[in-house]
């Protein structure tokens, strides 16, 4: 798994490629911890690449917007999800805490 | 019958996936249904690294791959500590955000994914966790 950071303007984009399992989600929400902590309450995950994501990765992402949420700081929006990855989030019951959007760009001008 | 045995550890969670997805994509699934054999053995074997070994590298998982007429039947045997699936309360999905508890997801997901989900824990300390799913569901 590898990501690349792009801070923007008015958020973040963080663009994923791999599994996002119990293996990896460590350090993906090291990274958007770390990112909210220097301001980037607005954060957009790209997951175009992302060709796997486990009930571990998801709740990364959950508690991150748990957190945007609570402290009225901002929020998190998913780009370009693949059908299957999406599959898990509407198993889980997640699909409605998200704002899903067809591509980055898009994801980052609904900022 | 396949058989493979895996470090109890999450860097083996790849390597289990692309063993499932090698002989799920033999036995004619579809992608949706390779998808969610994948994610049901991935939670499993996450469960027992997390819940059976208590941590990783303190065991080994070992999987087998049976091929049935109408889907496919795998079995997790580990020697970790067993517990009670009933134990662990289901996920309310339908709760809001704020309130949601977080914990049973993986097995959540498990038995929504797979047509049966069956846990034999032994006294000789081999704990088997049985998955079958079956195609065109």
């Amino acid at each position: 798994m590898e990501f690349i950071i792009k801070q923007l303007k008015h958020c973040a984009l963080v663009e994923i490629n791999g599994r996002i399992d119990s293996y990896t989600s460590p350090r993906i929400d090291e990274t958007i911890k770390s990112l909210i902590a220097d301001g980037y309450c607005n954060l957009v995950i790209d997951l175009k690449k992302v060709t796997f994501i486990s009930s571990s990765g998801i709740l990364v992402l959950v508690n991150a917007q748990k957190k945007c949420i609570r402290n009225s700081m901002g929020q998190i929006v998913i780009s370009s999800i693949p059908e299957l990855v999406y599959s898990s989030f509407k198993l889980a019951g997640f699909d409605q805490l998200f704002e899903f959007y067809d591509d980055a760009t898009t994801a980052v001008g609904s900022f | 019958m396949k058989s493979r045995t895996f470090p109890g550890n999450y860097k083996s969670l790849e390597t289990i996936s692309e063993f499932i997805i090698q002989e799920a994509q033999y036995f004619e699934f579809s992608p949706a249904e390779v998808y969610a054999i994948q994610t049901a053995v991935d939670e499993a074997c996450a469960n027992i690294i997390d819940h059976a070994y208590g941590g990783e590298n303190l065991g080994q998982i070992e999987i087998q791959v049976q091929k049935l007429k109408e889907g496919i039947k795998i079995i997790l045997h580990d020697n970790g500590v067993s517990f009670d699936p009933d134990d662990i309360p289901a996920p309310d999905i339908t709760s809001p955000l704020e309130i949601r508890e977080e914990g049973g997801l993986g097995i959540f997901f498990m038995q929504k994914l797979m047509d049966e989900v069956i846990f034999n824990f032994s006294q000789s300390g081999t704990n088997t966790l049985t998955m079958l799913k079956y195609r065109g569901d």
